[in-house]
This record gives C-alpha cells, sequence and structure tokens, in this order.
C-alpha cells in the first residue's frame, strides 16, 4: 500500500509550497569494482541475457566498466544446461533458453576465481489485460496523465509482479512492485505513481508486467522503498537483498514478461 | 492450550519478598526520625490568588531548618513535618511574589497559602529573599520545569505557542526535523518517549506532520520533562518523560482568553461552578488553512480539507479539605481530504477522573481512570481503488499514587499502576469492484502492570538521598492466534489462546536511585542510576515518522526493551540564584533494540513480528546548561555534545553504527527581554550538526535504471542546520475589564536553507552523470502575527 506513503508525501509537498531543490557537492566515498549481475530468464523465446558490470565512483561518468572471460551458464531442474556466450563485453547470451512455469533455475557465473549461483523459480504468468490512461488524480491542472494497469490476479497463489514504464521509448525511472497481499483473487486497477516523468496526451506509453518469484519481489519492493526519495517515505538506504551466493550487487530473475503499448489521450 | 508459564527467569514469590522487605526498611528509618522528638505538622494547599489555580511544585522552606523543606504536589498540596519550635516559613514560586510567614509550631495546623502572581503587580518588585536553589540541592537530575510564561515568549513557527517546539530548544533534546512527529532524548528513539497529558498517555504528540503539537498553550499550567534519573512513580518508556499538567480553571471569576493568528485560532473560557470550591475550563484551537482552499475555482481544491482541531475540558470540585474530584478530557483531530480522491484523518482521545483524598495531613492519595485512545484511518475514494483502512489502541488506565511526609527529612511515594491496551493493528474493508481485499489483523490484549516506591531522605544538609524502586509487569493476553518465528521470519509454532489467556508475561525490577552533595551553598555535584523498561513498541521502518504507525506489545517474539542509564553532574547557581549553571554527563546502554528486515511491508501485516531484527545501543554525551530566570532579561543558553550508535547483527555487518538522529553538536540560545512596560522582544538560535544518514558511495545499473551501492549504514551526516528566530509582544493598555496583545514573529529570520532531505539521481543538466540534490522546506523567512484578548 504505497499509495498512503505517497499521497502523504505529496501532500507535504504540496499544502507547504515553500520546498525547493538544489544540486550540491557532496564528499562521496570510492566504492567502486564490486561485481554487478544482471541476469534474466523470460519465458518468451529469443536470446536470455546475463551482463557482468562493476560498479563505478558516484562522480564518474555513467559508464560501467564490462566484465569480460566470465563463464556463465543456467542450468534447469530437469538436467538440461545452457551455456552463455559473450556477445559483446560483458553480455552473455543463450538464444535457446526459454522459461516455463515453475521450473527452478540456477545460474553459474564464474569469473575472478570465485563462483557465484543463483536460484529462481519461473512463476506461472498472468495476462495483463490492458492499460489505460486517465487525469494525473495530484495534479489536475497541467493536464498530466497517469497509467492505470487492469489484470485478474489468481486466487489462493502468492503472486508477485514488477512493472516497467516507458514513455516515448525512454524508461521512466521508478520502480513498480507489488504483490497479492492485499488484492488476492480481486480484478486489479492499480495506477503507475510516480513524479519523475510527466505523461501529456499523445505521448506512447508501453507498460511491461513480469511475473516475479518472492526473492526477486523482495529485491525490487527494498529498491523501491529506498528510491522512495521524496519527503514522507523512503527507508534507510542499503544495498537491496541478492539471491546470489556468494553476496554480489544484482540479482538473478526468472519471470514472465508480457508488454502493452497505448497512445495516451 | 497455552503451555507458556510466566519467564522463570525472576521468580514471584522472590520479589514480593524483596519488596516487602524495601518497603519495611524505607518506612523504618523514616518512622525511626518521627519518634524521637514531639513533631508537628504543617500542611495545606498553595494556589494562586488571583485565579485559584494550584501552583505545581512550589517551593516550602523552613529558614531556621535548611535541610528541610517540601515541594507542593500536582495538586498543590504541601506537608513538612517539624520538631515543636518557632519557625519562618518562605514559600516561594517562580513569577509570583514569595510569602514569608512566622509559624509557632506547637500543634498539627493547616496553612492554605494564595501567591501573588508578579505580573499581577502594578510595580515589578524585586525581591529580597533568595530565588530558588532546587536546582543545586535537589538529587534530581536531568529534569527541566518549563515556565509557561517563558514558553509564552518563545518565538516559534507560525506564532503558534508550542511546548514541543520549546523543549527542544533544551540541552539532551532534539527534534525529530521538519515534518516528522517526535522528538529524541539522550539519543533515544522518538517512541521512547512518555508524553502524559493530566497522567493520560498521548500517542501522536503533534498535528499536521509534526508543524504543530496537540498541547494548546493557553490550557497547560505546569510541564516537566525528566531525561534521566526518572522517578520511580513514572514508567513504561526509556528515554523521557513529558508531564504536562493543564489548568483547572479560574474558581473565583469567570473569564474568557483567546488569540487569533495567520494560521489558527484559539479560545479558553473559564470560571468557577462553586466560587473558590469549583471550576471548570474549555479550550479549543482550530486552523484554517482550508478556508483558503475553499476560494479555489478547481473543483477539487474547493472540496478539500486540511485542518485539525484540539478540544480541552476540565473540571473540579473540592467537597470539603480533604475531598476533591477532578474530570478532564482532550479531544483532537487532523484531517487531510482530496476530494473524490483520497481522505485520512487521525486523532487522540483521553479521558480522566481523579480523586483526591486527604487520609491525615501527613499522606496524601490520588486515585486515578484514565482512558486514552488513538486512532486512524486512510480511505481511498476511487471506485476501482476503494478501501478504508483503520487502526487504534485503547488504553484504561488504573493508577493509586499516595505520598506520605513523616519527618522533615523523609518524604515518602509509593503507588499502583494498572494499565490495560487493546489495539486493532489494522483493519481494511472495500467492496466489490475494489482492487483490494478486506483485510483484519486480530486485536491484541495485554495489560502492564507497575509497584512503586521512593523516598527522598535528607541525611544532613549537604547529602541528599533519593532512592526507589519500581517493579513492572507485562501480560500478553488472549483470545487470539500467536505464533512464534526463527530468526529467518519462519513459523516456528503457532498456538491459539482463549479470552484472557496468558500468552507471555515479563517482569523487570527497575531501580532508580540518586544523589546530591552540596559543595556550599551555590554549588553541588549529583550522581545518578536508572533502570526502564519498555513494553509498547512503535514500528515504523521509514525514516520518518507517519500517523499510520503500528503499536506492538511485547510478546512472545518481542522481549521489553531495556535501558540503564548513569549519569553525573556539577551544578553551580551565581548572584544569589539568580543565575542557574548546570554540567551532566550520561551513559545509556540500550538493549532488545528493534529493526526491521529488508523489503518489511509493516501495513495491515498479521505476521509483523517475523519481519523485526533486534540488536543493542549506547548514547553517552555531555549537557551544559546555563540560564537566567529572573529580571528584565533573561533566557539561556544550552549545548549538547553526545553520540548514539546501535550495533544489529543483521545491519553493517554487526558492526556498531550510529543511529539516525545521533547529532553531534548541538546548541540553542534564547534571549527574553522585558523593553518596557508594554513591550517584550525575544529571539532564539540554534545551531545543529546533521543527522546520520546514509548516501551512496558508488553506482551501477539494473533494471535499466542507474542504481547507488552503499557501503555502510549512517556512514554520513546531513550538512548542518541553524536558524534564527526573532519575536516581539505589544501589551495592550490596561482596560478594567479586558485586556489584549499582539505577538509578531519571524521564523527563520536570515532564510537559511536547513536541508530535509538529500537525494541522488540522473543529473538534468549534465548527461551520463549523477547528482545529489538536496531539499528543504523552509528556505524563507516566515512572518506571524497574532491579535490575543482576555476578557
Amino acid at each position: 500500500m504505497k499509495y498512503i506513503k505517497l499521497s502523504f508525501a505529496i501532500l507535504i509537498i504540496a499544502a507547504v509550497a515553500q520546498s525547493c531543490n538544489k544540486v550540491i557537492d557532496l564528499n562521496l566515498g570510492n566504492d567502486s569494482g564490486k561485481l554487478v549481475i544482471e541476469a534474466n530468464i523470460t519465458n518468451v523465446g529469443g536470446p536470455q541475457y546475463v551482463t557482468l558490470t562493476r560498479n563505478v565512483p558516484f562522480t564518474s561518468t555513467n559508464i560501467y566498466p564490462p566484465v569480460t572471460g566470465a563463464t556463465v551458464g543456467v542450468s534447469d531442474d530437469k538436467g538440461n544446461n545452457y551455456p552463455f556466450t559473450e556477445i559483446s563485453p560483458g553480455v552473455y547470451s543463450n538464444a535457446l533458453l526459454s522459461g516455463a512455469a515453475g521450473s527452478a533455475y540456477t545460474m553459474t557465473v564464474t569469473t575472478g576465481g570465485a563462483i557465484y549461483k543463483a536460484t529462481s523459480i519461473m512463476p506461472k504468468a498472468v495476462v495483463l489485460d490492458s492499460i489505460t490512461s486517465k487525469t494525473n488524480d495530484f495534479d489536475p491542472k497541467k493536464h498530466r496523465r497517469e497509467i492505470t494497469v487492469h489484470f485478474q490476479d489468481p486466487a489462493g497463489v502468492a503472486n508477485q509482479y514488477r512493472f516497467l514504464l516507458y514513455v516515448n521509448n525512454k524508461q521512466v525511472n521508478a520502480i513498480f512492485a507489488i504483490n497479492d497481499d492485499f488484492t488476492d483473487g480481486r480484478y486489479v486497477n492499480l495506477d503507475m505513481n510516480e513524479n519523475k516523468t510527466d505523461i501529456f496526451p499523445g505521448d506512447t506509453a508501453r507498460v511491461e508486467m513480469q511475473c516475479v518469484d518472492k526473492s526477486m519481489y523482495t529485491y525490487w519492493y527494498t529498491l523501491q522503498q529506498q528510491q522512495f526519495d521524496s519527503p514522507g517515505g523512503g527507508v534507510a538506504p542499503a544495498n537491496p537483498p541478492t539471491n546470489i551466493t556468494p553476496n554480489t550487487l544484482g540479482y538473478f530473475s526468472a519471470h514472465t514478461t508480457q508488454s502493452i503499448t497505448l497512445v495516451v489521450k | 492450550m497455552p503451555k507458556n508459564p510466566v519467564n522463570k527467569k525472576i521468580h514471584l514469590p522472590q520479589i514480593f519478598t524483596m519488596v516487602k522487605t524495601l518497603l519495611s526498611t524505607v518506612l523504618l528509618l523514616a518512622t525511626l526520625s518521627v519518634f524521637a522528638q514531639k513533631k508537628y505538622t504543617i500542611s495545606g494547599n498553595i494556589q494562586d490568588e488571583a485565579t485559584g489555580e494550584r501552583l505545581i511544585g512550589a517551593t516550602v522552606k523552613i529558614k531556621e531548618l535548611p535541610q528541610s523543606g517540601t515541594i507542593s504536589n500536582s495538586y498543590g498540596f504541601y506537608s513538612l513535618t517539624a520538631v515543636q519550635g518557632t519557625y519562618t516559613l518562605i514559600y516561594s514560586y517562580i513569577g509570583y511574589q514569595p510569602i514569608v510567614k512566622q509559624v509557632v509550631l506547637d500543634k498539627s495546623q493547616e496553612i492554605n497559602i494564595s501567591l501573588h502572581s508578579k505580573s499581577e503587580l502594578a510595580e515589578v518588585v524585586i525581591s529580597s529573599n533568595k530565588p530558588n536553589d532546587d536546582n543545586v540541592t535537589s538529587p534530581q537530575m536531568g529534569a527541566e520545569k518549563l515556565n509557561m510564561a517563558q514558553i509564552n515568549n518563545v518565538p516559534v513557527l507560525f506564532g503558534e505557542k508550542d511546548i514541543l517546539k520549546t523543549i527542544t530548544l533544551l540541552p539532551g533534546i532534539k527534534s525529530a526535523g521538519e515534518g516528522n512527529t517526535g522528538f529524541y532524548v539522550r539519543g533515544g528513539a522518538s517512541d521512547q518517549n512518555l508524553i502524559l497529558l493530566d497522567e493520560a498517555t498521548v500517542y501522536n504528540a503533534s498535528h499536521f506532520f509534526g508543524f504543530f503539537s496537540t498541547f494548546n498553550s493557553d490550557a497547560i499550567k505546569d510541564v516537566s520533562i525528566y531525561k534521566g534519573d526518572i522517578p520511580a512513580g513514572y514508567g513504561g518508556r526509556l528515554s523521557s518523560v513529558l508531564d504536562v499538567k493543564m489548568n483547572e480553571g479560574n474558581n473565583k471569576d469567570y473569564t474568557v482568553q483567546g488569540g487569533l493568528g495567520l494560521i489558527s485560532s484559539r479560545i479558553k473560557v473559564e470560571g468557577p461552578i462553586v466560587k473558590d470550591k469549583g471550576s471548570f475550563m474549555i479550550s479549543a484551537r482550530r486552523t484554517y488553512i482550508d478556508l483558503f482552499l475553499h476560494a479555489s475555482s478547481d473543483s477539487t481544491i474547493k472540496g478539500s480539507s486540511l485542518y485539525f482541531y484540539d478540544l480541552n475540558a476540565k473540571a473540579n470540585y473540592h467537597f470539603d479539605d480533604k475531598n476533591a474530584l477532578f474530570v478532564s478530557g482532550y479531544f483532537g483531530k487532523d484531517v487531510l481530504l482530496l476530494k473524490n480522491t483520497f481522505g485520512t484523518n487521525w486523532g487522540n482521545a483521553t479521558g480522566t477522573v481523579r480523586f483526591n483524598h486527604l487520609f491525615n495531613n501527613r499522606l496524601f492519595s490520588n486515585t486515578s481512570l484514565i482512558f486514552s485512545n488513538y486512532n486512524y484511518a486512510v480511505e481511498d475514494f476511487q471506485s476501482a481503488d476503494y478501501f478504508k483502512a483503520t487502526s487504534q489502541i485503547n488504553d484504561v488506565n488504573l493508577k493509586e499514587d499516595l505520598q506520605y511526609s513523616p519527618a522533615s527529612d523523609h518524604t515518602i511515594k509509593f503507588g499502583l499502576n494498572i494499565l490495560h491496551h487493546s489495539i486493532a493493528p489494522g483493519d481494511i474493508t472495500t467492496n466489490s469492484s475494489s482492487s483490494f481485499n478486506s483485510k483484519s489483523v486480530e486485536q491484541r490484549y495485554g495489560y502492564e502492570t507497575a509497584a512503586y516506591i521512593n523516598d527522598e531522605w535528607r541525611l544532613n544538609n549537604k547529602l541528599t538521598l533519593l532512592y526507589g524502586l519500581r517493579l513492572s509487569g507485562m501480560f500478553l493476553l488472549g483470545p487470539g492466534t500467536f505464533k512464534t518465528y526463527d530468526p529467518a521470519g519462519n513459523t516456528i509454532t503457532s498456538t491459539t489462546y482463549a479470552s484472557g489467556a496468558l500468552v507471555k508475561g515479563y517482569f523487570n525490577l527497575e531501580p532508580r536511585v540518586s544523589a546530591s552533595y552540596l559543595l556550599d551553598d551555590e554549588s553541588s555535584v549529583k550522581a545518578s542510576y536508572n533502570r526502564n523498561t519498555q513494553n509498547i513498541h512503535l514500528l515504523n521502518n521509514s525514516t520518518s515518522s507517519t500517523p499510520t504507525d503500528l503499536y506492538v506489545m511485547s510478546s512472545n517474539n518481542i522481549k521489553p526493551e531495556i535501558a540503564d542509564q548513569v549519569s553525573t553532574g556539577y551544578y553551580r547557581n551565581f548572584k544569589d540564584n539568580t543565575y542557574e549553571f548546570s554540567a551532566e554527563i550520561y551513559y545509556k546502554w540500550l538493549q532488545n533494540q528493534i529493526d526491521y528486515k529488508d523489503g518489511a511491508e509493516l501495513l495491515v501485516n498479521p505476521d509483523v513480528e517475523s519481519l523485526l531484527t533486534y540488536g543493542t545501543g549506547r548514547a553517552y554525551g555531555l549537557e551544559l546548561f546555563f540560564k537566567k530566570k529572573y529580571g528584565r532579561f533573561n533566557g539561556w543558553i544550552g549545548y549538547t555534545l553526545s553520540r548514539t550508535e546501535l550495533k544489529f547483527p543483521a545491519i553493517n555487518n554487526g558492526a556498531y553504527f550510529p543511529a539516525t538522529q545521533d547529532r553531534t553538536h548541538d546548541i540553542s540560545i534564547v534571549g527574553i527581554y522585558q523593553l518596557s512596560k508594554r513591550w517584550s522582544i525575544s529571539s532564539d538560535f540554534i545551531y545543529g550538526t546533521g543527522n546520520a544518514v546514509s548516501f551512496p558511495t558508488g553506482k551501477y545499473q539494473i533494471g535499466g535504471l542507474t542504481t547507488f551501492s552503499y557501503s555502510q549504514r549512517n556512514g554520513y551526516r546531513m550538512p548542518s542546520d541553524n536558524r534564527l528566530d526573532i519575536g516581539a509582544t505589544l501589551e495592550g493598555k490596561q482596560h478594567k475589564r479586558y485586556h489584549s496583545s499582539w505577538t509578531f514573529g519571524v521564523y527563520n529570520v536570515y532564510a537559511h536553507r536547513d536541508p530535509y532531505i538529500i537525494s541522488f539521481c540522473d543529473s538534468k543538466t549534465v548527461p551520463n552523470t549523477t547528482e545529489a540534490v538536496e531539499t528543504s522546506i523552509f528556505a524563507t523567512r516566515i512572518p506571524s502575527v497574532t491579535w490575543n484578548f482576555k476578557f
């Protein structure tokens, strides 16, 4: 129910209209060179990707050095192994693997003399029915729009979802992770509340819905609670709990995917 | 079937034996001195001459016996026993002209005193008697009593006189920041403060996210804050007690008093029910920011609401010299409503009935029955998303407090406290077309009990000892299903209990001792040791507090929080007690502190106790305080140097990390000057180094978005903040039945940007880089004007 915290946050800002922002310089430490593994297996055929990079200091440009020459493989719980080959620096792919609902996949990455493993279970796909647009609740004057997703949550099963929003092909800098603790069995109409990108009539909005497993939901939800950096919300930031051992930045996610595009009216 | 007996670590029969032995020893020590010579008792009430308000903490001293003396209790009653003789009694209270009385003590007698307020007098009279030196002589440490006249002069935001804002100007007490409820005392978390309004617990002491407190200063008579060395009569929270007592009401005359301000207005009506025997007081306050909303042309804004109100009501009646009845209540609510979209409201309601009975001139009793309720509701009106979430906590409390003054060198307080909690952690109701299911978390019930005894013993004219013991108990009861979780959060056992069955019990002994040793007439050293325990915990995993915070009791998963505090200090007065100076250092050990697992969702979650993780903490510091309480110019300077650290196996690799509220340096300077007969000016300045905060040390890309990496928890500091406020009061010309005044103020005079939050994101101006953005709420100066009246 992040709606509650978001509403408080926006009401504080709206009611006390004296707030202002300023870019500042901070002397931050130099945490860099740590391994980042981003591994995704979807239920849609086509190349699956594992990206290996390293993190950089805060003040550097957003270019993350790739980790080359690693050995990457994914196996399923039926004894099949899918090796990944490096197609460009730091990007490893396999064109034959397509995730099946209910299967547990294990990823193994060997690099720098260490072996990293993670397991993720591909959930059963839940269909995203449609997406719609409406006037933004909190800003009617500016004609801003808000996207709402519509789907039926299966009753009696624990479901976790993650949504990605793209406006005019640019990803909105917000994380949307929900589970069905409050919505089990209901027809869900979820407003994608965010204040990072304005959506106006004529924009093209694309929503990707992923069904993710429990540990990946906790990963995205933790990031969302921290990314929620407007006043009135926000958990003390820390690295989100990864499902990779030994501990490293990043994650391994086996999830379903489906996208719908809409021209906003 | 319940099979969990009471926690066997401390055996009940042994405790009772210990308590009985302690009680007998104390009473024996006290009565021994009584039987030595013929002694008589002077007792009575001390009140304000003009209004009949009983004065709390007024000092009664015997000039010939410097080590004797007492103060009036919460009801204005005092009792002083001395050997037969002729004495000079001095009655005094700050802001009032002292009274000196010659008394021939050859029998016990009742002496009631009416003190004249200094502001009532036509001229300012310089007292020839020593102002109060209790801060040097009393063993009570780590405590401050606020003078309501001073609170009324300290300039604050929007011109709203505010107790909570004023106490953060004292050393050792820090504000939780703009937009946050709560305050931190000696490094403790904001739920570790016990806030009492006429003995009823106030769970959420602020309105509108911390911008205003729930206390209407017009209705307040006395405020005391205990930062350490908490007297044995108080318990239930680790870090502090804020004891607020309301006015009883003028029992001589009817008056109407109030003020009209830019943001809010207030009114107070009081008067006698029966002259000199009973009185009533009703006061109310409301903001009207939303009236401006109604002027909007936009229909959504026009139909929206944003306001809060408070209502305080009291009545009392003195049947005779020995019996009095007091009834009081508080009701307050905050409402935010965005038309057709979303609404929320929260509020406290308290009610107390108290009965004073004087058994004899040495034994005073107060029996209180207290109700306290805190509730909130959040409602989303849109049909596709409809839900209403509610939560509340209800307390019923029975207290018996007795005060026994057998001799001039002993004052004994003892009593019992039984408090019943009934908590509804969360209920969601929806309709069939909503995205949300109805959901309900089981109600929880429990008792917090305590028995205490405490003696203030003046051994000789240099050494005074304050020693006491509080035995506290916590009993979590059924009905309900209770689960026990392992550290990973998995359910180990699940047991269902019948109504009233004991699920878990805890006992804790809390020793409270302190001593003061007079070095000379004007200086002393003191030391104290306190143990406090806490059985009700506020769960909130965000960096700021919201009204939707969740309260849980100690349980089969959550142990009572424990704090042990030692402190020592040096106290020195100057120029006949006109200036007071103190230097106190303290060290606090904290056990069973609570933090949260990653991704914890606390809202309406029946398994919320599986999301908790536990650790310890330590807080230590130095507080310097220099104060001038008398004369045309008064004010204070306070400085705190402190550190608070926590240690959790699951966080920061198990190493100590600074708590969010850890702030190294904190300075406040307050000055109030009576410029002329009608003008007074005031000002306050604060400076504090920043809170501890987690900043990223690196970055990477995840999920297509720039994501930040962290190497430690709370390893950085927010920038320091500082602020200057000024105010002025113009008293109107004195009319016969009517008096008015104007209060002006400017908050944040040099428009300093106090940073509220620092966030990190991709730069909008320089592509492919990230930047830090500082947001502040009040980056400008804010003037205020209030017109006050009194009939």
